[in-house]
């Protein structure tokens, strides 16, 4: 499942992490979190920021 | 996973952060020109950015806070606001909003991030956790 999880300590501290989400469609999903609450102070990358969505391609037999 | 970002709190939205006062039971003053503080600059913690010691006492809305004799007085500059308030222990503040007015800034990043969220047809769930407040947002 995709989720985006936000935590707001009772200091007002925000941090936003992406679930689910594979290569860069994570950092696109979350920007309107961005902008609307201000600067981003920092930023990881997890594993799954790396690996990329797998296209399967299917073979139908046409014929014989 | 995918990422996680840390972010700094820039308030934007009067809407939201007069929402903010509603869920803590504040009462957002519009067009209160003046907030009550100490009176007198003693220099005892650094002035926000941006503010001088004369434009201290003064603001473009301000908010009230029940059993508090200061007042928070929140400062348009620009497209942004600042809030500004006296944390000295007589004026009750910080007990009631959190050290740097962080249960404040807490109230309105929830309303804020449930408005834009709604808006992009996300499924929004409030949980309260140890020490603050998780949402998680899924479609």
């Amino acid at each position: 499942m995709k989720e985006i999880i936000i935590e707001i300590s009772d200091d007002g501290e925000i941090s936003i992490e992406t679930k689910g989400f594979k290569g860069k469609t994570c950092i696109e999903e979350a920007k309107f979190l961005r902008d609307v609450l201000g600067t981003e102070l920092s930023r990881k990358l997890t594993p799954a920021y790396y690996e990329q969505e797998i296209n399967h391609k299917k073979h139908l037999q046409l014929c014989g | 996973m995918s990422h996680i970002s840390k972010m700094e709190l820039e308030i934007t939205s009067l809407l939201d952060l007069k929402e903010a006062c509603q869920r803590l039971g504040l009462t957002f003053c519009e067009n209160q020109k003046t907030y009550k503080w100490y009176g007198t600059w003693v220099g005892d913690s650094p002035l926000p950015e941006g503010i001088t010691t004369e434009e201290l006492g003064k603001c473009s809305h301000a908010i009230k806070v029940p059993e508090c004799a200061y007042e928070i007085g929140v400062v348009q500059r620009g497209s942004k606001y600042i809030l500004l308030w006296d944390s000295w222990s007589s004026g009750g503040l910080e007990l009631k909003i959190g050290k740097d007015a962080g249960i404040l800034k807490q109230a309105y990043s929830v309303q804020r991030i449930k408005r834009e969220a709604m808006l992009k047809r996300y499924r929004i769930s409030e949980q309260k956790i140890e020490k603050g407040i998780r949402l998680v947002l899924c479609r």
